[in-house]
């Protein structure tokens, strides 16, 4: 009810701005000049193709980033003095964005999908990487402890106290790598791309197109509420709550 | 009667977390345990017992002197060696049923085997519908019933238990040292159990090894023979054999920590 009265209110304000500026087209195109857009591509097909495109980039890339990323984290995690080591190097990586480090990437493969996928898979790895560490880190030794006395070997280790008490973690890094990384597509393929969404708005900006421009902007934010809200979210609740590690 | 533990001149330093100077926990500790005994062990606070406890589990390497079980020379955690640790250190993750059948999946014992041991164990500690709860769900003292049970169900030769019952209020930590009473009697277990109340260990000990304070050095044996049955605390006041080792240990710890004041 709350959400049907906003998108309403929303829809009053933008389509009132638009309707008192100068050439709206423009600058400010009413609600109805978007969806219109999105009715035109959506007719010539480049909509669903863009969209999907940019979705397989997303998901193929933050899962690889995501496989990579939670055994690395774990292996660090596992010798405290190794872990010390990369604990810095981890934070350091995890806060230079895929942005930052998208110049050196096209010096050296160049505007291209390979550019684009290295840069998505950059920013989920870290995220996921620096948070599972910390994760593994923070489980008290007496869990440990007790599972080796109980004559557990290495691997089982991993297996039954490691990675479930950096679980939390981990739920927590993904959500974090999948939404940087769906940021990083989105910046990818307008800095370096030939289709997708980040492609639709930088190329409706040449074309001034402002409507097409804002329609990727809200098809951006529509997905990732989605996706966060039905999928990232209850998984991360799930785990954490049904623990008890956080008391709520 | 066999020997299950025994410890031959035990020393070990260590130099302290904060400051590095190095600490004299243990000096020179000879102690045997025998098959089926329950032996306690109190000192006042720093003589060492917490460093006798994580030798003889196995995750404090030492050096000088000898500890073995069944003849076998202690190097690193093993399953023949269970630990029942200070703090609650049964798996979050992992329900009751899972934590207590943990080591028996350790072993790779068959899934349909582990269940029927667990529910054994989960009786006798008396758990039963609590077998899905998560360890979040439970009280204090159930928790360490759980990690008692944990540690039982895998089935060691010796059962150490490092002040298991200090984190729980009074009134529960009397009903778990009749209940560990009464465990010790239906399993015949061999336990070492490291307590710094007198009265505990007067309470569930065949023997109790008093130590001396820091350097921890074994000051004396008090023999305490009550028969299991009777070890009931509303019964404990009138009971002479009680009072007398419960007075002699006082006497014994007392004077250490005297020293350990005057130091």
């Amino acid at each position: 009810m709350n959400l049907v009265i906003l998108v309403i209110a929303v829809y009053i304000i933008w389509s009132v701005i638009s309707a008192l500026i100068d050439n709206p087209a423009r600058y400010l195109p009413s609600p109805i000049a978007v969806a219109m857009s999105s009715v035109d591509m959506l007719y010539k097909g480049l909509l669903p193709s863009y969209f999907g495109d940019t979705l397989v980039r997303l998901i193929f890339g933050s899962a690889i980033g995501l496989i990579l990323g939670i055994p690395f984290g774990l292996l660090l995690g596992i010798n405290r003095t190794v872990a010390d080591m990369f604990h810095p190097i981890m934070n350091f990586f995890q806060s230079v964005s895929g942005i930052a480090i998208f110049p050196i990437i096209v010096v050296w493969w160049g505007n291209s999908d390979k550019t684009i996928f290295a840069v998505i898979l950059y920013t989920a790895f870290f995220p996921i990487a620096f948070n599972v560490l910390s994760g593994v880190r923070e489980i008290p030794i007496r869990y440990i402890s007790a599972a080796r006395t109980l004559g557990a070997s290495r691997y089982q280790i991993i297996k039954d106290v490691l990675f479930p008490g950096a679980m939390p973690h981990i739920a927590t890094g993904s959500r974090l790598s999948i939404g940087f990384a769906w940021r990083a597509v989105i910046a990818g393929e307008m800095l370096a791309g030939r289709q997708g969404l980040g492609w639709m708005i930088f190329t409706g900006q040449d074309a001034d197109n402002t409507a097409e421009v804002i329609l990727g902007m809200v098809m951006i934010g529509v997905t990732w509420i989605i996706l966060d809200h039905y999928l990232l979210r209850p998984m991360e609740a799930d785990t954490i709550e049904r623990w008890g590690l956080v008391q709520r | 009667m066999t020997a299950k533990l025994v410890v031959e001149g035990l020393s070990h330093h260590y130099p302290d977390e904060y400051t590095g100077i190095d600490v004299h926990a243990l000096d020179d500790i000879s102690l045997e345990v025998e098959e089926g005994e329950l032996v306690s062990v109190v000192g006042p606070s720093g003589c060492g017992k917490s460093t006798l406890l994580n030798i003889l589990a196995g995750l404090l390497p030492y050096r000088v002197g000898t500890a073995t079980v069944d003849g076998i020379r202690i190097e690193g955690p093993g399953p023949d060696r269970g630990v029942v640790f200070q703090e609650h250190a049964i798996l979050p993750w992992r329900t009751v049923n899972k934590n207590i059948g943990h080591g028996l999946e350790i072993k790779r014992m068959p899934r349909d085997q582990i269940a029927k041991r667990v529910q054994e164990f989960v009786n006798l500690v008396g758990l039963a519908g609590f077998e899905d709860k998560y360890p979040h769900e439970l009280s204090g003292g159930m928790k360490q019933r759980c990690a008692v049970a944990r540690t039982l169900c895998a089935d060691p030769v010796i059962m150490l238990m490092d002040e298991p019952f200090a984190a729980v209020d009074a009134q529960t930590r009397i009903t778990l040292q009749e209940e560990l009473n009464r465990i010790a009697m239906a399993t015949k277990k061999t336990i070492l159990f490291i307590t710094h109340s007198v009265d505990e260990a007067a309470f569930l000990a065949d023997r109790c090894f008093v130590f001396s304070a820091r350097p921890g050095r074994l000051k004396a044996i008090v023999d305490i023979n009550i028969p299991r049955g009777d070890r009931i605390w509303s019964d404990m006041n009138a009971n002479a054999d009680f009072l007398a080792a419960r007075d002699e240990i006082l006497k014994l710890v007392r004077e250490e920590v005297s020293v350990a004041t005057e130091e």
